[in-house]
């Protein structure tokens, strides 16, 4: 048999594959035991050295924001973060990709500051195929303003018509921050102008 | 003769007075108290005996700028005392203070003798016609949206450093003083200082020959070796209004106050906190405030756990081109010793930072770089040749008097708002490439990374509206 045929090869690259997604496993493994681990000299490496660990980390990265130690979650919060600005290197988009798609799985976690922090890090490194999820997010009051940003952020006329759309449908007080948004990325919009400079918190003290 | 009159040992004297063994902010803290008669109430370092003594002249009353405060804590109260000072001297007035919390924005009222009118909301002070300029000393992240806010209130702006925390937002505030014609002066008072004068003066005379690497030094970032939990923040205080442009966040008391200075989002560390003065003279004394490196790469460490995520030591190597120089922002590095021990007690010296000048033909050390500034006595007695280099001094050596003579004549200041991002963009790369863990390239005539997607992204931070350049 000719060792280079296409069966020959389609099972290697198989058996290729399922080393790396048992290397993957192990890695994410030892990755979250050390990012629970309740000594910083023990969690502080596994945060600082999550990026090569790279997409298969963040769910459960995502899910260790929410741990009761204060310092667990923060440093799953940063490893999410190391991820992210590794797989955003030049040359290396493959990895973008599989890490922003695992970003916007977390666009639907429960925990409110996993939903916030994953809109930042789609900032980032997010590109059209997260805009209809970050969208979504406009529409809750939790999240509306991290969702803006995030999209403000992230170039090109998609997240543009996605601002369009919400500034349709959302609540007056949000459509200021919209049109502020629009404005920046080139958009006309009539009305809604910018409040910046209206003061809004009266000082307690006795003027 | 210039020269010799203020030889290093005249030099000594309006320091000798004032600095006594004191940390900069503890001294900020106390300064000025007895001078005043205002108890508690600070005075910056900027203002020596000399200075205060000087003969400025004073404005007719109709001519006094009209003052306001914005964060009346930290370098703010210094601020405060400085223009207080002026103040009894007929010389402006103290109109409005403002602050995010209450008890520093009480104790701001009362060193004005209750008459300054208190805001925590600054943009009830900006929109007073009769505020003519403001000085803006809050954390870093609201810098650049109060400075361009202020410019387009008609006022003009003394703001702290670094100026901006982001390439975006110094783009912004360049952009601001210029269309309203404001004057922005940013605060590293370092290029005001009279020894800083000397040394650039010698520098520009080419004494050193091509000067080809700055290296400077600087202690390391401290770490939240104490971590807390987020809690409810206090009474006194507008968390909201705290945060401004930043994405809300509970509370968390390791943000404030001071310690600002040790989250990469509000402050940045030492590079920005430091850099911005040591930097800034570099810049300054090479004449580089007009361009910038062409790359930029850091290697740090950073910390394992709290909530401060500045780099605890780190070295940041910026290379820039044509003309060809290397500048070395070392945390620790290798710091120079001051060579008068005697000196360094009686006038509390900080020599913790400073940087080393390399040329071709000889080096120069500058020790410290803000309030204080000393360097080597063959540059305090060096006096150039007639047709030699002029470099700018500051009126009086006083960054604050320099800020007012360019808002009266229209004049750029000494740390005018070009200047000032000029610095602060060396800091904002510097800690990008540390997060981003790479080199990045840096195009300096159109102030942008190059070839780095991600990294052009973080050129800019979105804003929490209203808080919004």
């Amino acid at each position: 048999m000719n060792p280079t045929s296409p069966i020959v090869a389609s099972a290697a690259l198989g058996a290729f594959a399922s080393l790396v997604r048992a290397a993957d496993n192990s890695g994410v493994q030892a990755l979250m035991a050390q990012i629970k681990n309740p000594d910083d000299q023990v969690r502080g490496p596994a945060w600082q050295g999550a990026g090569t660990v790279g997409a298969p980390a963040v769910l459960p990265l995502g899910e260790a924001m929410t741990d009761t130690d204060f310092e667990i979650a923060r440093a799953a919060r940063r490893a999410i973060e190391v991820i992210v600005r590794h797989a955003g290197r030049p040359g290396a988009e493959s990895e973008r990709r599989a890490v922003a798609a695992e970003l916007v799985k977390l666009l639907d976690h429960q925990a409110l500051p996993v939903r916030r922090h994953a809109l930042w890090m789609l900032s980032e490194i997010g590109a059209d195929e997260a805009v209809p999820a970050i969208a979504r997010l406009l529409g809750d009051a939790g999240t509306r303003e991290d969702a803006r940003c995030a999209l403000e952020r992230i170039p090109g006329p998609r997240a543009t018509e996605a601002i369009k759309a919400a500034f349709t449908v959302s609540p007056e007080d949000f459509k200021y921050a919209l049109a502020h948004t629009l404005r920046l990325r080139g958009e006309r919009v009539d009305g809604y102008p910018s409040r910046k400079l209206v003061p809004t918190k009266r000082t307690t003290l006795t003027e | 003769m210039l020269a010799r009159e203020t030889s290093s040992s005249v030099l000594l004297v309006p320091n000798a007075m004032h600095n006594r063994r004191l940390p900069r902010r503890t001294f900020l803290q106390q300064s000025g108290a007895t001078l005043l008669g205002l108890g508690p109430l600070t005075l910056p370092q900027v203002i020596s005996t000399r200075v205060l003594g000087a003969t400025y002249s004073s404005p007719s009353a109709k001519d006094r700028l009209n003052i306001g405060m914005i964060g009346v804590g930290g370098m703010g109260n210094g601020h405060l005392g400085y223009m207080l000072a002026r103040q009894s001297r007929g010389d402006l007035n103290v109109v409005a203070v403002c602050d995010v919390d209450d008890n520093r924005l009480a104790g701001a009222v009362r060193s004005t003798g209750g008459k300054a009118t208190p805001y925590r909301d600054y943009r009830y002070l900006l929109e007073r016609k009769d505020v003519d300029a403001v000085v803006i000393s809050t954390p870093d992240h609201w810098h650049a949206v109060q400075t361009v806010h202020a410019c387009e209130s008609g006022k003009h702006v003394y703001v702290e450093k670094p100026a901006c925390g982001t390439i975006e937002e110094g783009k912004a505030m360049i952009r601001a003083a210029r269309e309203n014609k404001r004057c922005v002066q940013v605060g590293s008072q370092g290029r005001s200082q009279r020894e800083a004068f000397y040394a650039h003066q010698y520098i520009a005379n080419g004494m050193l020959g091509k000067v080809h690497t700055v290296k400077c030094w600087h202690y390391a970032t401290p770490s939240d070796d104490h971590p807390v939990p987020d809690s409810e923040p206090p009474r006194e205080l507008d968390w909201d209004l705290w945060l401004g442009p930043l994405p809300w966040r509970p509370y968390n008391a390791r943000y404030l106050h001071g310690v600002f200075r040790w989250l990469l989002e509000s402050g940045g560390g030492q590079i920005r906190d430091r850099g911005a003065h040591v930097m800034s003279n570099a810049l300054h004394f090479l004449g580089a405030d007009d361009t910038g490196p062409v790359t930029i790469e850091t290697k740090g460490r950073v910390p394992t756990r709290g909530l401060w995520d500045s780099a605890i030591e780190m070295e940041v190597t910026y290379q820039f081109k044509n003309p060809d120089w290397t500048l070395i922002w070392a945390q620790p590095g290798e710091m120079v010793p001051y060579p008068d021990r005697d000196r360094v007690k009686t006038e509390g010296i900080r020599e913790g930072y400073g940087a080393v000048y390399y040329g071709d033909k000889d080096k120069l050390v500058v020790w410290v770089g803000d309030g204080q500034v000393y360097t080597e006595k063959k540059a305090l007695e060096y006096q150039p040749p007639a047709n030699g280099v002029q470099v700018p001094k500051s009126p009086r050596f006083d960054h604050h008097e320099d800020w007012f003579e360019g808002i009266k004549t229209g004049r750029k200041t000494i740390m005018n708002i070009e200047a000032g991002v000029a610095t602060a963009n060396l800091c904002v790369l510097g800690n990008l490439s540390l997060i981003l863990r790479r080199k990045l390239n840096w195009d300096p005539v159109k102030r942008e990374i190059v070839g780095d997607e991600a990294a052009r992204r973080l050129m800019s931070r979105p804003q929490r509206y209203p808080y919004v350049l």
